[in-house]
């Protein structure tokens, strides 16, 4: 994994897609770190400024919609939707596995000052989403593949999510578990199955234009 | 190049022979063969029409670019030679060359102003005295030093502009590189920027300009032209007569880049556009006259006034545009331009007034008629390339026709005409994004236009293009008048307004804004105002940046909830809690929150609000400031705690209702669980309040630290999280412009078909995406220019130190913690 990798910079690279739409463009990448007119003075053999900038945008980005929070079931307020996870699926995509751990845990970090339980909650449910999707994604790079990449993300994301809150619930609300368990088919289960196909529609549709923008 | 002899016995900066930079492995060379020495103390500006390689070469310059071919040396140091670069002579000669972008925000790094100066500094390893030294004097040069506290992204953009002049001289820079640093500024603040220059000129900093504005080179000791990749020597008075040559050819002649054949005459286009049946009025005269004398637009007393602003920002305007009517809508910064095209777009409402378009009442809109208007109105906001998403050109401009209603073929026909009438339909099957600037902003233009509006709003279209590109809006401009729509166009450029002959209708100052031609004067937002006496005379144009950012962007997410906590709800007031070490503050609070959530019992409850209390006082915060900021949280207590009132059936019932029923334990719990969670919020938010995002950065970097000994890159995390909380405002901005402009071409997420719904999601997603990218792009460089590399030994300017106060601090919060293991019913048991 990269984030503590001390090799060069070769992993930020953009989604080289094997499909035939993409060769349309054409194939030349951008490898935005080691582009031919470098000065080498990024090449040290940790992170080019090219790589913390793009990973700073991303965790703008995944921060910034971290905080729209809509909630979707009635009478459960607290369990709030957020499109932060197409961010950190596209940051698996576009880059790799480790972006998206990066975007993952730092977008929800200002967020355990005022519910630390549910930020823990929140990184480790976005963890189990965009991981599994990016490993998958990034062996070999297809439209098949990211689909499954993403099912697979949100399969381990929705267990992840629901165990999760077996546990937490009861601190927030003083709930016996029983009683967490009784709202899963009502309130638990739907509320997940919708944001992460809300997540992974949306990833999926986006993610070919935004690496058109990369690829330009 | 041989250079002027005066010159020949001062010392030599940088050296370029032959080089060359192409951008595709050689199929075409941007620089073709430059040379040029450029010697101490000179100023040198360099034009050039847009793409024609200046940035590239104002790069290769500053040593953040390396070229394909040739030698370069700065300041002695050969940092390329025939072809090879040297990272060790680059990262040499780069800690003397200071360059500054374009863009004025993407280059701030970090949310407080004497912190952003001092980023460079500190990558230089300059010591923290040091540091406090240069930094005071660099902002002292760019008149910005009362602004030093306050948050550089508040500030308009020729402050920020200056911000990254002055973060560039805490580097003491000998030799300083702008690339069209006023391109994105309005006069007063280009003039500010242009006094800057002016002064560093006789400090006897040698100054390399690159601009399209040739009146900005007037105090050049040298100018050259660059074109098609070859460098020229000119003088001022070939600088004259090019402004005359580009007035002459343009009307024949095309946007750069788009090398097609001039299909753009007038007949043309009245034949390419024929009216609609959607377009129930008559165009049939010529030029920018009103055709009839009804009035197409009607603004009668329209007063709007944001959230969180002590006046209005357009107080009891009133206009009126005749059909067919070209009017410029000027006025200075902060007046309210572009408060009112989005009220004219139907994407804000005033709070007082009426607006009338075509027999469309706006204040009243119900679904039908909001989407006649939408059909009415076209709005060209400004930098519209910024809204560009789709696969291919054609998708993107028929974007607007079919979310009007057209089929998916008569929205591609439209969208057709409208690229050829822009002259660009050879684009039509190109990814946008691989467009040319210039080229970007007419395929934006041509996705409003493609709907055939009656009325088209520009919010300043031909800002940021250069001299020859701006004329060809202009002509766009006329013609679309010629076919008799309706344009309002506002505009800071008196020329463009006069060019095109249309009515001036200038937005006026409310009485008391007095500093309007000024509004760039030092000062940033009333907080800083308030606590720092030396600004307190430039209110005013601090209310004016402030009017001007919540005019332009719409505020969503800065005013609400938590994400408020950062940056905005900072104060500077000293106190015991703000002066305590960021890395153990951060520990002990965090602890805190987590221990909070272990309060079982009424006397811990009690425990818990008097230490929460003791940190409020010791924070000096204002409790009542704490309660209203806490409003959204605890609404949502309440709620939960209502949930356990009805749910939970333990103890003597005190009220039933059918299967309700209220008992002791119910409340007990609804009181317990509520109160310490808005005890758990209250202590988070006091963290917030007494400490700098900057300071919690480092804290978390500083704590990070210890792991980077396993390979973690700690620094850099810590980086990129203090970037991302500077980005964060900009982005949630950019994404409600965004959902705006997408909805005034009737994109809408909330109504319409799944399949429209899905588009009108990726027409917003994927230019914030594109967006946030566009941002990382220039704030790498930025980061290169302030000689920002992974693992440098940096020094920081605010040294952490724990003294003795912050071990009183852990004392006391170590007793806290004890007293309520001591006050917690597992402990009465064992004690029982």
């Amino acid at each position: 994994m990269s984030v503590f990798s001390h090799t060069s910079d070769t992993e930020i690279q953009t989604d080289r897609e094997h499909d035939s739409e993409a060769s349309a463009h054409n194939g030349s990448r951008r490898d935005k770190t080691q582009s031919s007119h470098s000065t080498g003075v990024g090449d040290s053999g940790r992170w080019s400024t090219q790589r913390i900038a793009i990973y700073a945008l991303f965790v703008a980005l995944a921060m910034a919609v971290s905080f729209l929070g809509i909630p979707i079931i009635p009478n459960f307020n607290w369990l709030k939707f957020d499109p932060s996870g197409i961010v950190c699926l596209i940051a698996g995509f576009a880059f790799s596995p480790a972006a998206a751990a990066i975007v993952a845990i730092l977008s929800f970090l200002p967020h355990v000052f005022n519910d630390p339980w549910g930020t823990l909650i929140a990184i480790i449910v976005l963890l189990a989403l965009c991981m599994p999707s990016s490993v998958i994604y990034k062996r070999h790079p297809t439209r098949v593949r990211a689909a499954i990449g993403i099912i697979v993300g949100s399969v381990c994301a929705l267990i992840m999510a629901i165990a999760l809150n077996l546990l937490i619930t009861p601190i927030y609300t003083g709930w016996p578990v029983e009683r967490v368990v009784s709202i899963i088919v009502p309130a638990l289960l739907p509320f997940n199955l919708i944001k992460f196909t809300v997540d992974g529609v949306a990833t999926f549709l986006i993610y070919k234009p935004i690496s058109n923008y990369l690829n330009r | 190049m041989s250079s002027n002899p005066s010159h020949r016995s001062r010392q030599i900066l940088a050296c370029l022979q032959n080089v060359r930079f192409s951008h595709d492995d050689g199929a075409s060379w941007v620089l073709d063969g430059i040379d040029l020495t450029i010697h101490q103390g000179e100023r040198i500006g360099i034009i050039g029409p847009n793409g024609a390689g200046k940035s590239t070469l104002a790069r290769i310059i500053a040593g953040l670019s390396a070229p394909d071919d040739g030698t370069v040396t700065l300041l002695g140091h050969e940092v390329f030679v025939n072809g090879t670069p040297s990272p060790h002579q680059y990262r040499e000669a780069r800690r003397d060359i200071g360059i500054v972008f374009q863009n004025p925000a993407d280059q701030i790094i970090t949310t407080v102003t004497q912190d952003d100066t001092a980023f460079g500094p500190e990558n230089l390893g300059m010591s923290p005295a040091s540091i406090t030294v240069t930094v005071d004097e660099a902002l002292k040069s760019v008149d910005m030093r009362p602004s030093a506290q306050s948050d550089p992204t508040r500030l308009s953009g020729g402050q920020q502009q200056r911000v990254a002049i002055a973060g560039t001289l805490a580097m003491r820079p000998r030799l300083i590189v702008l690339d069209e640093p006023t391109a994105m500024l309005d006069a007063p603040s280009r003039s500010n920027v242009m006094k800057v220059l002016n002064r560093l000129q006789s400090s006897g900093i040698t100054i390399v300009h690159v601009t399209h504005h040739t009146q900005e080179l007037r105090r050049c000791d040298r100018l050259l032209s660059l074109e098609h990749g070859h460098l020229r020597e000119i003088t001022r008075t070939d600088l004259d007569t090019r402004d005359m040559d580009a007035l002459t050819f343009i009307r024949h002649d095309h946007i750069e880049k788009t090398n097609h054949p001039a299909t753009a005459t007038r007949e043309a286009f009245t034949d390419a556009m024929p009216h609609d049946g959607l377009l129930h009025h008559e165009r049939t005269h010529e030029g920018c006259h009103p055709i009839d004398d009804a009035a197409m637009v009607q603004v009668s007393h329209v007063s709007r006034r944001y959230a969180d602003n002590d006046r209005d920002t357009i107080h009891d305007f009133s206009m009126s545009v005749s059909r067919g009517e070209t009017v410029a809508i000027m006025g200075s910064n902060g007046s309210g331009k572009t408060t009112l095209t989005r009220l004219l777009a139907a994407l804000d409402k005033p709070d007082e007034g009426n607006i009338c378009i075509d027999g469309i009442d706006l204040i009243d809109l119900d679904k039908r008629n909001r989407r006649l208007l939408r059909r009415t109105v076209g709005l060209v906001m400004q930098q519209p390339e910024n809204q560009l998403f789709a696969p291919t050109v054609l998708e993107d401009v028929s974007y607007g026709p079919r979310n009007l209603g057209y089929g998916s073929e008569e929205a591609e026909r439209l969208a057709h005409r409208a690229l050829k009438l822009f002259g660009i339909d050879r684009l039509a099957e190109r990814s946008p994004f691989s467009l040319s600037g210039g080229q970007q902003r007419l395929a934006a233009i041509a996705g409003v236009v493609a709907s055939n509006p009656p009325v088209l709003i520009m919010d300043e279209p031909a800002a940021g293009l250069d001299h020859k590109a701006a004329l060809r809006i202009n002509e766009l401009i006329t013609i679309l008048a010629d076919r008799g729509t309706t344009v309002i166009l506002v505009t800071h450029s008196l020329e463009q307004a006069r060019t095109l002959g249309c009515r001036i209708i200038r937005m006026p100052d409310t009485a008391d804004r007095t500093a309007t031609t000024d509004t760039d004067a030092a000062a940033s937002d009333d907080k800083t105002a308030r606590h720092s006496p030396d600004s307190v005379c430039n209110q005013t144009g601090a209310r004016n940046a402030i009017t001007k950012r919540n005019g332009r962007k719409t505020h969503g997410l800065r005013h609400g909830g938590i994400a408020v906590g950062f940056g905005a709800t900072w104060n500077g007031r000293r106190s015991f809690v703000r002066s305590l070490d960021p890395r153990i503050k951060l520990v002990m609070f965090i602890a805190l929150l987590f221990t909070g959530f272990t309060v079982a019992t009424p006397w811990q409850l009690v425990a818990a609000a008097l230490m929460t209390l003791a940190l409020t006082a010791a924070s000096r915060i204002n409790p009542l400031r704490l309660l209203s900021s806490l409003k959204l949280w605890l609404g949502m207590f309440a709620a939960l705690g209502l949930i356990n009132m009805f749910f939970i059936h333990s103890g003597r019932v005190l009220f039933a209702f059918g299967s309700l029923q209220i008992t002791e334990g119910g409340i007990y719990d609804a009181v317990l669980y509520s109160s310490r969670l808005a005890l758990v919020v209250i202590l988070g938010d006091i963290l917030l309040i007494t400490t700098t995002p900057t300071q919690l950065t480092d804290a978390f970097g500083a704590l990070l630290s210890p792991l980077s000994r396993f390979g973690l890159h700690a620094q850099e995390i810590a980086l990129v999280m203090s970037l991302a909380l500077r980005f964060l405002p900009t982005l949630a901005d950019e994404t409600h412009a965004i959902i705006d402009a997408q909805a005034a071409r009737g994109g809408s997420i909330e109504t319409g078909t799944p399949t429209a719904r899905l588009r009108a999601l990726g027409a917003v997603i994927v230019p914030v995406f594109t967006g946030a990218l566009r941002h990382s792009d220039n704030l790498a460089l930025a980061l290169d220019a302030r000689c920002f590399e992974a693992g440098i030994r940096r020094t920081h300017w605010h040294e952490m130190k724990a003294t003795g106060r912050d071990w009183r601090f852990v004392g006391a919060c170590a007793v806290y913690m004890i007293l309520l293991a001591l006050l917690s019913n597992g402990f009465k048991l064992i004690w029982a």
